[in-house]
């Protein structure tokens, strides 16, 4: 079994998933700041991998990709990297990135170096479902890659259920319909959408991203999904000039909290 | 081939003016006496005067062929439409001497197999409502019967087409139907038209998406958004709703009668088109050619851009959207939005990258004195692609009040068909102004400049399916093709995904974007619109690339030829006309995109005035 579905199977609350460019902030820290995660507590991983023209992000994860991109990331260089990676984490590990460079590589051979890196699952937030179902899903089944979808406040019902259909693994339900790095604001309207996805009642879990920068708005996450995911926030605090000490004492203000609730 | 028009049941001479003004394929006489639109014996004089590039047709019921023969002789009709129980021996008779065209009267009894006998003595059928008065019910039959029809024979379609099926119309997928015929339905009373009803049918029949399936090959976007490999809508979620929203309306919106008659209207005393055809006489000297320039650089604001803006503003407007955002380049589209915002009130946001506002200050400061804020994009190499990204973000933020105006046929479907559709302007009206003053509205050669390919696509639109006129799409070779500072896109492309779409685009192995260059600032930009990326792989358009120097020159040589300073992108398209050949008979169409105004300065400091 993937080890995305095993987590949601041993673990239904309180998920804290973190978010990372790969090659950021230098081009060797993918695999150590992964490691110093999952010592600090992370349930889960999302690794970036950059893109030279990343629409849906905000400007400190358009920064991180521009400097990694500099500094030589390729999806090559990447996977790897990864080949280590489970030599030292236990913890499902997500790639996050956009389609062009997934194409380029080719969708089959993405998938297979995946499956070999034990990569668990993918976001791509500009593949579209249609296209995911028509041409690319036989592939991610075939590899048992988990290919998770984005759902915004703005999305029918008539489509969430039909991504709850196509997904395996979880739902990425984005806080408001906006880029990456704004703050959460908890609104009547944005409880509202939290309560009606909940009172759905979907077959795939739920993690809330984009926004949760705090211990509060990933608590107030936590009330309405399986968890958080938090990327901007802890992508700042990589600015340090050692990065994987940096990491412990940003995962203390929430796995004290999760930690206490589970 | 979309069908052409045919107006019958004409006699007024005036009404017979203002309708041959309108270009119809045929006009049709009747001269069957038991009809209220008979035309009685009048002055052979009356159809003298129409162009000979509409066919004069005769249409008769179970007359005498010594009386046929002596009016298409004496008329001089170019065709006869036989609406009685004529035989087809006496098709045949006829067929020496003109057109024929048999009609039959089509109800759910109605035997298609029965035409086989006239297949060989007549030029066309025509489809028309079963009446006991031989036709001229002024009611639609039900053209689904049209299935059952299997001969090859190309066909009128005809009996109370009116002005509101435009859409059904260009909906029939069927490449024998070569002419609609229109009478009843748009009449002030028997025999007299109302101009003004046939007029805006004929503009809307003209703009509706040329049929689509007229040709074994489609150019056009399907019902998923593609154009063969390419299209689509790469979009993350945030952007789904919007998307989506204009995917659902936009045809529907565009062909509204009403939309279309503000956006006619504002295209004509506004924008103030249609824009000449010039045959420039000094310029065709020197290639050996009869070169006629679309004068796009007329428009208001200087360049064909403001054709997309007026639609798209409209369109916002209907959506009932209160903010606009827009991306620019060099500034050109920026105006254009910045204009049109001002002319209907809107809040306008325009994205340009850091380094192309030091460049282009003169065009920073028209979009403020119009009112719009200018935003810097600082993200990435602060250029077109960056204001793009910018304007994306933004629209993924405000998803609600906002439209996105994007500049060319690039972005998620329904961009490229929309933008296309908006442009395509300028070959309709060129089909018009083509026929009027050569007789033929196919040329040899069209070109046109492409960066996005707005300007192209426009320029393309109506001849895509004629497949005897050569397509030319120019794009920025920059300092040479290989020089490393090149836009030449198909050149140096693969296949994937910009902005939303899937396309060609300048990327490194690894996919990332590759910033491109060309000293034109509209052609600068690392991808092609989805259609371009379709027209380029089955080969219907061929796409080269002039370099910076050589686009100068042109835009020289055309200033001291012909007195008209182009714009570098538009230079660009002229340019290729020197690796041309010509043999004195070809006519070939360039598009005149803009006015060179705003590259003044490049062209001073290249050839030091």
């Amino acid at each position: 079994m993937n080890r995305i579905n095993q987590l949601f199977e041993k673990k239904k609350n309180n998920v804290l998933s973190i978010y990372y460019t790969a090659g950021y902030p230098g081009l060797g820290d993918t695999v150590s700041i992964a490691e110093a995660l999952e010592k600090s507590g992370a349930d889960m991983l999302e690794i970036g991998f950059p893109y030279s023209d990343p629409v849906a992000d905000g400007p400190v994860i358009q920064a991180s990709s521009k400097l990694a991109l500099d500094s030589g990331m390729t999806l090559d260089l990447l996977f790897k990297q990864l080949k280590e990676l489970r030599n030292k984490v236990t913890v499902p590990v997500l790639l996050m990135g956009y389609v062009n460079p997934v194409l380029q590589y080719g969708v089959e051979n993405f998938c297979k170096a995946c499956a070999e890196a034990g990569v668990d699952g993918c976001i791509v937030p500009d593949l579209p479902m249609y296209e995911y179902e028509e041409l690319y899903q036989d592939v991610f089944l075939k590899y048992d890659i988990c290919n998770v979808f984005l759902v915004t406040p703005q999305t029918s019902e008539e489509r969430i259920r039909k991504i709850d259909g196509l997904s395996k693994g979880f739902i990425y339900l984005l806080s408001s319909s906006a880029t990456t790095g704004q703050n959460l604001q908890v609104s009547d309207t944005t409880s509202a959408y939290f309560s009606r996805i909940k009172a759905m009642e979907l077959k795939n879990p739920t993690m809330i991203g984009f926004g949760i920068s705090s211990k509060e708005t990933f608590d107030k996450a936590c009330q309405y999904a399986n968890g958080g995911i938090i990327g901007t926030a802890f992508v700042k605090s990589l600015q340090s000039p050692n990065p994987a000490e940096g990491v412990s004492s940003f995962m203390e203000e929430f796995t004290g909290t999760v930690l206490s609730q589970s | 081939m979309k069908a052409g028009l045919k107006v019958c049941g004409m006699r007024d001479l005036m009404n017979i003016q203002a309708v041959t003004a309108l270009h119809p394929a045929y006009i049709g006489f009747i001269f069957y006496p038991g009809s209220a639109r008979y035309i009685g014996s009048v002055d052979p004089e009356l159809l003298s005067s129409i162009p000979a590039t509409i066919k004069t047709t005769g249409v008769f019921v179970n007359e005498t062929l010594e009386e046929v023969k002596r009016l298409i002789a004496l008329y001089e009709l170019k065709a006869v439409q036989l609406h009685g129980a004529e035989s087809p021996e006496y098709c045949a008779a006829l067929q020496p001497y003109t057109e024929v065209i048999k009609a039959f009267g089509v109800n759910y009894s109605f035997d298609f197999e029965s035409l086989i006998a006239y297949e060989k003595v007549t030029s066309y059928f025509l489809f028309d409502t079963l009446t006991v008065n031989h036709g001229g019910s002024g009611k639609r039959f039900d053209w689904s019967l049209l299935k059952q029809y299997r001969l090859n024979q190309p066909y009128f379609l005809s009996g109370g087409i009116g002005p509101d099926d435009v859409n059904e119309l260009a909906s029939i997928d069927d490449k024998r139907l070569h002419f609609i015929d229109v009478n009843s339905r748009f009449e002030i009373s028997p025999g007299l038209k109302d101009i003004e009803l046939l007029s805006t049918f004929f503009t809307l029949w003209n703009a509706a998406p040329a049929a689509k399936n007229y040709n074994d090959m489609n150019y056009f976007v399907n019902e998923k958004g593609y154009y063969g490999d390419f299209g689509g809508a790469y979009i993350p979620e945030m952007l789904y709703p919007n998307v989506e929203e204009l995917r659902q309306h936009y045809l529907e919106i565009i062909n509204a009668p009403e939309f279309q008659q503000e956006f006619r209207a504002l295209l004509k005393d506004y924008v103030g088109r249609p824009s000449p055809l010039y045959l420039a006489k000094r310029l065709s000297e020197k290639y050996n050619a009869n070169i006629f320039l679309k004068r796009e650089d007329l428009n208001h604001t200087g360049a064909h851009k403001i054709n997309n803006t007026i639609g798209q503003i409209l369109l916002a407007e209907k959506l009932g959207k209160k903010r606009i955002i827009a991306e620019t380049g060099a500034g050109q589209h920026g105006v254009a939005t910045a204009t049109v915002c001002a002319l209907r009130g809107l809040e306008c946001v325009v994205y340009m990258g850091e380094i192309d506002i030091q460049r282009q200050a003169p065009n920073v400061a028209r979009m403020k004195m119009l009112g719009a804020k200018v935003v810097s994009a600082v993200s990435g190499s602060k250029t077109l692609k960056d204001a793009t990204n910018e304007a994306m973000r933004d629209w993924i933020n405000n998803p609600i009040d906002t439209h996105y105006i994007i500049g060319s046929v690039v972005g998620p479907h329904p961009y490229p068909d929309m933008v296309a559709l908006f442009q395509s302007v300028i070959s309709e009206e060129t089909k018009k102004q083509l026929l009027e003053q050569t007789g033929n509205d196919q040329p040899d050669y069209v070109l046109a400049c492409v960066g996005g390919g707005s300007n192209a696509m426009g320029m393309f639109y109506h001849f895509v399916n004629d497949k005897d006129v050569k397509l030319i799409a120019v794009e920025a070779a920059g300092k040479g093709v290989h020089s490393g500072h090149s836009a030449a896109t198909t050149a140096l492309g693969k296949e994937g995904v910009l902005h939303g779409s899937r396309s060609i685009l300048m990327q490194t192995d690894d996919g990332q974007v590759i910033e491109p260059y060309s000293i034109s600032a509209g052609l600068d930009y690392p991808g092609i619109g989805p259609q371009h990326a379709h027209l380029f792989k089955t080969t219907r358009a061929e796409y080269v690339s002039v370099s910076d120097e050589e686009s100068l020159d042109a835009g020289l040589l055309l200033t001291q030829l012909e007195g008209i300073i182009p714009a570098i992108e538009s230079a660009h398209a002229l340019a290729y006309l020197e690796k041309m050949e010509f043999t004195g008979k070809e006519n070939v169409v360039v598009c005149l995109s803009g006015r060179g105004d705003k590259d003044m300065e490049t062209y001073m400091k290249h050839f030091g005035f």
